[in-house]
């Protein structure tokens, strides 16, 4: 394998790892490659070994990460019970509807739109329990 | 998570999870200071171990988030690691169980006469 042909295989190797190690250690790492080709290793099994560090890198939970995670759960449960706090009181008033009114579904009942028209009255516009338009 | 001294000096041994490779990496940084180059030529004429980049890489920052070793000031770009004293504790633990299991294991062999 060339020279060239052998740095970019080292080099895109060592861009799999996150930027945190890169810039510990991704000088040093593209030397010691270097070191080691000379010496006769082949650069597709270094550039192996660094692909298999590198997916062990993402892979290894660090207690930095760890609080990232927590974090991020607590978010993600914040906002589900949040939505689903604010569904609550909205749901209610539709069931209520459901119960009052025989004839279609809570969410599309009509709404102030009805106006008076020949022949009946004209639906101008159907409108949900939460004010969308259905 | 480090270790701290006296996990070393109660006999645990912490280096039963780590692997060879982090094994290699104290058992060569026990007689000095080295770099990742210099590491893993040491280890190939040590044990004839070809460690590669990825491997020792991997190894060293676990070392170093337990404590066993740690970094000192870079020569140019290449970073040389020295064993802690936990570390050299947890590797005298280590080949000690090391010594106590290969021993009972020729003792085993001995007795089975094979």
């Amino acid at each position: 394998m060339g020279e060239p042909r052998a740095a970019r295989l080292i080099e895109t190797a060592l861009r799999c790892y996150p930027a945190r190690w890169r810039r510990r250690h991704g000088e040093e790492a593209a030397e010691l490659a270097a070191l080691l080709i000379r010496d006769g290793t082949p650069a597709g099994s270094i550039a192996f070994s660094y692909l298999a560090g590198a997916a062990r890198e993402w892979l290894t939970p660090r207690p930095s990460r760890r609080l990232r995670l927590a974090a991020c759960a607590l978010l993600v449960a914040a906002g589900s019970l949040g939505v689903s706090a604010g569904l609550l009181p909205s749901t209610v008033p539709a069931r209520a509807a459901v119960t009052g009114q025989s004839h279609g579904p809570a969410y599309c009942r009509p709404g102030p739109g009805v106006i008076p028209a020949m022949g009946g009255p004209h639906v101008s516009g159907w409108e949900t329990g939460h004010g969308r338009a259905c | 998570m480090a270790v701290s001294g006296r996990d070393g000096e109660a006999g645990q041994d912490v280096l039963r999870r780590v692997g060879e490779a982090s094994v290699l990496i104290l058992i060569s940084l026990a007689d000095g200071p080295k770099h990742g180059y210099a590491l893993i030529q040491d280890i190939k004429e040590l044990a004839g171990v070809a460690l590669g980049p990825g491997t020792l890489y991997g190894a060293l920052d676990r070392l170093e988030r337990l404590g066993l070793i740690e970094p000192l000031p870079a020569d140019d770009r290449r970073h040389p690691y020295r064993i802690t004293a936990p570390g050299a504790a947890a590797l005298r633990v280590h080949l000690e169980s090391l010594e106590r299991v290969s021993a009972a294991g020729r003792l085993r062999l001995q007795l089975g006469g094979i």
